[in-house]
């Protein structure tokens, strides 16, 4: 190649103050002009890390320890402060809300410019340029506010594009949208990679999204060391199992394909895209018959190494039990925001949950799936009388009464935290149920070791570990021996891993006779793990039915959310018409032994 | 913000000439007070602001509430609600304000007439007139001195006084544009309070009533709402960093401030006019 990299890492190691070893340790690479690279590995590998090092944010604004040289443009990072280097990268967060600062559109895009003391004409030239790329231009006197979280990210990426760097980096830029947003962002990120005229390092877990636009992956192992760099396509086919085996995210298809490959089935290369898939299936002959709901064999695209469902074990003590039945009645429920005059943001629904359900409430953002979900377990006031759960009107319940029959865990575990340690925020709520003081404790030790919490009960709930948080916000959640559980979007933001951890946690609860509900966006999630499916559209429930039922049918797409990637996959199918209803990767046919 | 598909051709044209702010969220943007430097609206009435403060009197306060809601409803063309809300709210606080600040008032060191008219009493303590006058008269003094400041607060928006400080006053635009991002914070932090309390709630705190109870409440909300601001805070600052802020001495005003003829000419004259109006009714 004759043109010179625009970034070079030679060596580099960064240590976060008070960490023991450093995260990324000893990585070296370099980034062509136009190139579109994407970084991968698992959480805590310092992916994200690595991003900030780009632009000299490491070291200069986070505190931590930069070994080796990172040089932009030819400039040592070290030498040159934040504000040199952002002339050659621009930054995209995670959290598009925590990157806005002025209060409209076209000043947010004018502000890094203005800050470099460009010409003001100029200034606004690029400003248009930007805006008019990203879709927002005819929304430029607006707040920022008042565009959604896809539009916010947009926009954040035209505030990048303004600063006129040939390096744009994004660290996890789709991690808090719902797949509409996701799908924006991607439409913008494809064509800028088209147009070649920025280098793109993107930091993503969501491969399904970005594996099509990249044009080379960076791949990390869990100490932070660079373990595989090469052509995209390629690497992702002939090394999967080595990238699963690291903890790497693949897209779903390729997982597909991997579990039908280890069934037998001869496909040839791994498919990427659902697309791939459906064309490497429908090349085939014949395909053994998917598996039927009933069976014992477990798989997802989380954990996708297929296992049995284990024996139902004993359903922890509780103290209003009906193993059969319904749970929660709701009828004829509508549900208003901010007080009487608010504007009703759930209409006139009816739904019934039965013991033992994993129900899901899907719909896009404002669908009202958590507003629903708010007032099904008392957290918001729904009218007298059209709510039931367990006999009890759960928002006039006592706190005590209600607390026995459904616990509800909120999106941040974080806000719901009201003691200085974790066996106080256990104990909190054996004591409001009028525990003595043994039996309180012994209650409080068995939730310990049931979340796997026992050796950090002394521990402020603060200072856990993300996954630790989340685990305690359900131990207090079930700590009264609640029977049912609600979640609201408990995977948001969250990487697959810890998403994967705490699903799995749900499944077990279920799987002990807990009631489950979630709300979410995320429809791979819903086909591998929930049993029944409530769909929702603009305050409405247009549907409840057996998932694989509802995936299968049109009201999916009537809710204005995309099919999980595996049911794209098998819908259209030519030759293969019984695996039209595939959509989870239980489903897949496993090799006769193959699951444990 | 729906409807403004409207308002679009007439920002492009603002760009372009780049006279006034392209900052048109809030607040109305029309009438000659607008136009004004903001910080002209600011300096205008200080004066007055000080005498309203160490005047005595029922008569000088209410000259200087009537003052700047002239003004106001001359020179903004405020909306209708607005133009409503002034007119009946001010009298309307300025009564009950009359209330919350005689009971107060020590009877002891009233006199004259008024102190045998009784308004209301309970028990063997009785209100008034000559408290409930004390007492109006310090609300009007508050009103006076809201007033004034209104002149300012309801014809320029925030971004206008940063760029009037950075530009007209040089207080440094780190400070001034920080302040700004701050600001949006508030109705961020706002609505996580409400998601805080709700999830509080859930989780059985809300027991027991009295100051006592609801001080372990609140210090129960602060902590998970500060650690949340601290960590949007950081993300925040890291923004800003990566997009060059505070790189240079300077940056680049997209929009001019300029100080006109007509500001000094506004502070002139308001000044002078408060200084007649002071001049009649001090004492009186």
């Amino acid at each position: 190649m004759s043109t010179p990299p625009i970034i070079e890492l030679d060596r580099v190691s960064i240590r976060h103050e008070g960490a023991a070893r450093p995260t990324p340790a000893g990585v070296s690479f370099e980034v062509a002009p136009g190139e579109v690279v994407l970084i991968l590995g698992p959480s805590g590998c310092g992916k994200s890390t690595l991003a900030l090092a780009l632009d000299g944010l490491v070291p200069h604004a986070v505190p931590a320890e930069l070994e080796g040289t990172v040089r932009v443009a030819g400039l040592d990072s070290r030498e040159h402060p934040v504000g040199v280097l952002s002339e050659h990268v621009a930054m995209v967060f995670q959290d598009p809300d925590a990157q806005i600062v002025t209060g409209t559109v076209l000043d947010e895009v004018c502000f890094a410019p203005e800050n470099q003391l460009v010409e003001a004409s100029e200034v606004l030239a690029r400003a248009e340029r930007a805006l008019k790329l990203v879709g927002l231009w005819d929304r430029r006197a607006e707040n920022p506010d008042t565009l959604s979280g896809g539009g916010r990210q947009r926009l954040a990426i035209a505030c990048a594009l303004a600063m006129a760097a040939p390096v744009l980096v994004l660290d996890e830029p789709t991690a808090n949208l719902d797949p509409a947003g996701i799908d924006e962002v991607y439409a913008v990120l494809r064509e800028l990679a088209d147009d070649d005229d920025h280098a793109i390092v993107l930091v993503e877990h969501n491969l399904d999204a970005a594996v099509d636009l990249v044009d080379r992956v960076i791949v990390l192992d869990a100490a932070g060391r660079l373990v595989i760099d090469g052509p995209a396509r390629q690497t992702l086919q002939a090394r999967a199992d080595e990238l699963a085996a690291l903890g790497v995210w693949l897209p779903v298809s390729t997982l597909a394909a991997m579990r039908l490959r280890d069934a037998g089935v001869p496909i040839g290369p791994l498919p990427l895209t659902p697309a791939d898939l459906a064309a490497a299936l429908d090349a085939l002959p014949s395909l053994p018959a998917p598996l039927s709901a009933s069976s014992p064999v477990r798989s997802t695209a989380l954990t996708p190494a297929p296992s049995l469902t284990p024996a139902p074990s004993l359903a922890p003590p509780s103290a209003i039990q009906e193993r059969s039945g319904t749970v929660i009645v709701a009828h004829g429920l509508s549900v208003r925001r901010g007080g009487r005059r608010g504007p009703v943001v759930v209409h006139d629904v009816d739904l019934e949950v039965a013991a033992g359900e994993f129900l899901a409430i899907v719909g896009t953002n404002g669908a009202g799936k958590t507003s629903l979900l708010q007032a099904l377990a008392g957290v918001v006031q729904a009218p007298r009388g059209t709510v039931d759960v367990l006999g009890v009107d759960p928002a006039r319940a006592d706190v005590r009464e209600r607390a026995r029959r459904i616990g509800f865990v909120f999106q941040n575990p974080e806000h719901q935290f009201i003691a200085g340690s974790v066996r106080d925020e256990l104990e909190q709520g054996l004591r409001l149920q009028g525990l003595d003081d043994a039996e309180v404790t012994a209650s409080a030790d068995r939730m310990l070791r049931r979340f796997g919490l026992d050796e950090l009960a002394e521990q402020h709930p603060f200072l856990l570990s993300g996954g630790q948080k989340r685990r305690l916000s359900v131990g207090t959640a079930l700590v009264a021996g609640a029977p049912v559980l609600a979640l609201d979007e408990p995977t948001f933001g969250q990487d697959r891993a810890r998403a994967a951890e705490l699903l799995d946690m749900l499944r077990s609860l279920n799987d002990e006779g807990t009631t489950v509900l979630v709300v979410t966006h995320d429809l791979q999630l819903v086909a591998d793990y929930a049993t029944r499916l409530a769909v929702m559209r603009g305050g409405r429930l247009l549907g409840v039915g057996p998932t694989a039922e509802l995936l299968a049918g049109p009201l999916i797409e009537q809710a204005g959310l995309r099919h999980p990637p595996l049911a794209r996959a098998t819908r259209g199918l030519e030759h293969h018409p019984e695996w039209h209803t595939v959509t989870r990767m239980s489903q897949l046919p496993v090799a006769a032994g193959g699951a444990r | 913000m729906s409807g403004t598909a409207g308002a679009h051709p007439a920002t492009g044209a603002r760009l372009t000439t780049g006279t006034a702010p392209a900052t048109g969220t809030n607040g109305p943007r029309r009438g000659p007070l607008a136009t004004l430097n903001p910080l002209a609206k600011l300096a205008a009435p200080l004066p007055a602001m000080l005498v309203v403060v160490f005047s005595r009197d029922m008569l000088l306060p209410l000259a200087f509430i009537v003052l700047p809601l002239l003004v106001l409803l001359l020179g903004a063309r405020l909306p209708g609600r607005v133009v409503a809300a002034l007119l009946v709210g001010t009298p309307l606080a300025a009564a009950v304000l009359g209330v919350s600040f005689g009971v107060w008032v020590d009877p002891a060191g009233l006199s004259g007439p008024a102190t045998a008219t009784v308004l209301f009493s309970i028990g063997g303590w009785s209100f008034t007139l000559a408290a409930y006058l004390v007492g109006f008269t310090t609300g009007l003094r508050i009103l006076a001195i809201l007033m004034l400041s209104l002149m300012a607060g309801m014809t320029s928006a925030g971004p206008e006084f940063v760029r009037a400080m950075v530009q007209n006053l040089r207080v440094p635009y780190r400070i001034g544009y920080t302040a700004l991002a701050a600001l949006r914070f508030v109705p961020r932090f706002g609505h996580e309070l409400e998601i805080i309390r709700a999830a509080h709630r859930v989780r059985g705190t809300v027991r027991g009533r009295g100051p006592i109870a609801a001080t372990r409440r609140a210090l129960g909300t602060a902590v998970p709402l500060l650690a949340s601001a601290i960590r949007h805070a950081e993300r925040v600052a890291l923004a800003m960093d990566a997009r060059a802020f505070g790189a240079h001495a300077t940056r680049t005003e997209r929009v001019q401030s300029p100080w006109r003829r007509r500001d000094t000419l506004f502070v002139a004259g308001f000044v002078s006019v408060s200084a007649v109006i002071a001049w009649l009714t001090w004492g009186r």
